[in-house]
């Protein structure tokens, strides 16, 4: 095994590693030595991101996790799967993992133009672009406390500018708008990386930043639309930076030892910016949290969801 | 209202959308499908958001037996309902000769059998003092012959009269029946490639089933017997009523010639033509 390269001995998660940014970090920080975890939805794109990664060198140490982040259920598995990779990555032979994770990179989202519920009953985007998230950070917490630079990094965008929060329906269930739906689970994105910064900072040197990667060439906007809005965010992709450029900050934050600015939340081209004002009100972001915390069926500082599963007949929970 | 609206298919894109709708109307839920992971997924999911009480119960409501054991559950828990959502229904697609006849079977008996079973026993287990509200989940397909979806439109048709007929006789005891017919809907992967593959036509002709279900329920509070989503498919069924139903099928039939090849089948007429 080659030991010298700079990130060997790091373990990273990149969601959504099978296409776009996420593919590009994911090929990124295996080709410097890191240990990746990279999620992604598809059997077949999975396994075709492992052979990618093995072609461009046979010495990477690659793991590729299925999961559907629009399921709750399914998130929580995942986060037993990357538990389980972090101490023993399969088939990486003569190495063992010490089971920590220095960089989780929420990266996955997904843009529909139709009103859609996810299994449990929650608007596909919010459930995937914040719920997901949500729920594997507090998850992956515990492992992220082991190493000693533990970072999240969620995978925002410049679009949560203009958004605030649609309290009376937060699903859009009413009036469904595509692009406004996927605005508020951007600045959901920056809401919960102020707040879980607070909350942090009492006990914990992990730290969160939220990313705005620029206007990148994905097929983001493609994959679940139909008719104008397909067309709009074609045209729109073509002036974008290639996914490589994209995702140049979220790697910087995710590989780079001892950050200058370590307390900047917000970031755009590898260095600290000005999110909206919207997303700074930590009025919204506590709000955001506990609603998030009531869709989970969690508390964050009690241990892992798991055990917190509605049980079989459905007794009553409170609400409000 | 202690009582439940029960919900079949619930866990389906249309069954979430009403079990969501009538949950933000703080109704009680009573939810039925195949899958006891993604009824309790939906369920705790809905309680979650709305605080209301959920219960439910899978059940194959092709087997007899099972919609037995479902209705023996019911009795046990002494649950009443002020509700019902028929929405289980399915559709095996391909033409009539090409098809396996257990499938053209299955459609039957979901589409129409169920449905009726569902309807008659859930009117025995009414909440005292409330109005009881029946929704049935028919289709625009309920109102045209459809080649190639022969046996599921013509079930559809059956679900509409009988509903209307229903309607009738129940008049005079505080319950009304309410017919959904709508066109095409973005609830599964075939649904929505369909609907994109009609381009503008499929554009405008199809609403989000958030929206769908919530105008469901204002027509059935409303005593209304049929609700069309969409102005479009509106003005189509109106249209189309005045031109004979053979004329209307024919255009129906050439539309989904064009769209649907030939796998053959086993009379071996047109399979040669086909491959041809
Ligand atoms: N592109 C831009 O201009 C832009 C600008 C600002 C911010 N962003 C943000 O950047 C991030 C990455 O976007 P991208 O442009 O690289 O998009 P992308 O190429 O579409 O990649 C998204 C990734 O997420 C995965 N994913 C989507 N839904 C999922 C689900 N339910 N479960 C599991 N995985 C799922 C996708 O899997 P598949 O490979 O199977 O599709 C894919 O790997 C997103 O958070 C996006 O909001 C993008």
């Amino acid at each position: 095994m080659d030991c010298s390269k700079e990130l060997t001995g790091m373990t990273v998660v990149v969601t959504g590693a099978t296409s776009g940014m996420g593919r590009a970090m994911a090929m990124n920080m295996a080709q410097r030595g890191a240990h990746v975890i990279g999620v992604g939805r598809s059997q077949s794109r999975c396994a075709e991101l492992k052979r990618d990664v093995l072609k461009a060198d046979p010495a990477a140490r690659i793991t590729v996790l299925v999961a559907d982040l629009a399921s709750q259920s399914q998130v929580l598995l995942l986060a037993e799967d990357i538990r389980g990779a972090a101490l023993r990555p399969s088939g990486l032979v003569g190495w063992v993992g010490d089971g920590r994770i220095d960089a989780l990179v929420n990266n996955a989202a997904s843009v529909y133009n139709w009103y859609a519920t996810t299994e449990d009953g929650y608007e596909a985007q919010f459930a995937v672009n914040h719920l997901a998230p949500f729920v594997l950070t507090h998850e992956l917490l515990p492992l992220l406390e082991l190493s000693p630079t533990g970072r999240v990094i969620s995978i925002s965008s410049a679009s949560h500018f203009g958004a605030t929060m649609h309290w009376p329906d937060v699903m859009y269930r009413k009036h469904y708008s595509c692009l406004m739906a996927y605005k508020q689970s951007k600045l959901a994105n920056v809401l919960f990386v102020m707040e879980l910064n607070r909350r942090l900072a009492q006990h914990s040197h992990v730290r969160a930043y939220a990313v705005d990667p620029g206007l990148v060439n994905t097929e983001i906007g493609q994959k679940g639309t139909s008719g104008i809005e397909n067309w709009v965010w074609r045209k729109r992709r073509t002036t974008g930076v290639s996914p490589e450029q994209g995702a140049a900050t979220a790697l910087f934050l995710a590989t780079t030892p001892a950050l200058a600015q370590a307390d900047a939340a917000y970031w755009k081209d590898s260095h600290p910016a000005q999110p909206s004002k919207a997303a700074q009100d930590s009025v919204e972001a506590a709000r955001l949290w506990a609603y998030s915390e009531r869709l989970c069926g969690m508390t964050w500082g009690a241990g892992s969801a798991c055990c917190q599963q509605g049980d079989p007949m459905g007794s009553p929970l409170r609400g409000g | 209202m202690q009582g439940y609206v029960l919900i079949t298919g619930a866990t389906g894109g249309l069954g979430r959308a009403f079990a969501i709708e009538c949950a933000s109307r703080g109704w009680n839920l009573f939810l039925t499908d195949l899958s006891e992971q993604a009824l309790l997924a939906l369920s705790t999911g809905i309680q979650r958001m709305y605080g209301v009480t959920t219960r439910y119960c899978p059940c194959d409501l092709t087997d007899a037996e099972a919609r037995k054991s479902l209705w023996q559950r019911i009795t046990q828990l002494g649950l009443s309902f002020h509700g019902l959502i028929n929405v289980a229904g399915l559709d095996h697609e391909g033409r009539f000769f090409e098809r396996r006849i257990d499938d053209l079977q299955t459609i039957l008996r979901v589409n129409i059998e169920a449905t009726v079973e569902m309807t008659w026993r859930a009117l025995q287990f009414r909440e005292p003092g409330e109005t009881f509200r029946i929704i049935t989940v028919s289709s625009l397909a309920a109102f045209y012959p459809m080649p190639v979806k022969a046996v599921y439109a013509a079930s559809k048709r059956f679900l509409l009269d009988w509903s209307l007929a229903l309607r009738h006789e129940l008049r005079d005891s505080d319950a009304s029946v309410t017919v959904l017919c709508p066109a095409g809907m973005r609830t599964n992967k075939a649904c929505i490639q369909a609907i994109a593959a009609q381009g503008f036509m499929g554009q405008i002709t199809t609403l989000d089933v958030g929206v769908i279900a919530a105008r469901t329920l204002d027509s059935a509070l409303a005593g209304r017997a049929v609700y069309i989503p969409g102005i479009v498919n509106q003005i189509m069924r109106v249209l189309s009523s005045f031109f004979p139903t053979a004329l209307v099928t024919e255009v129906i039939g050439n539309r989904w010639d064009k769209n649907t090849p030939y796998h053959g089948h086993t009379g071996g007429v047109r399979w040669t033509a086909a491959k041809s």
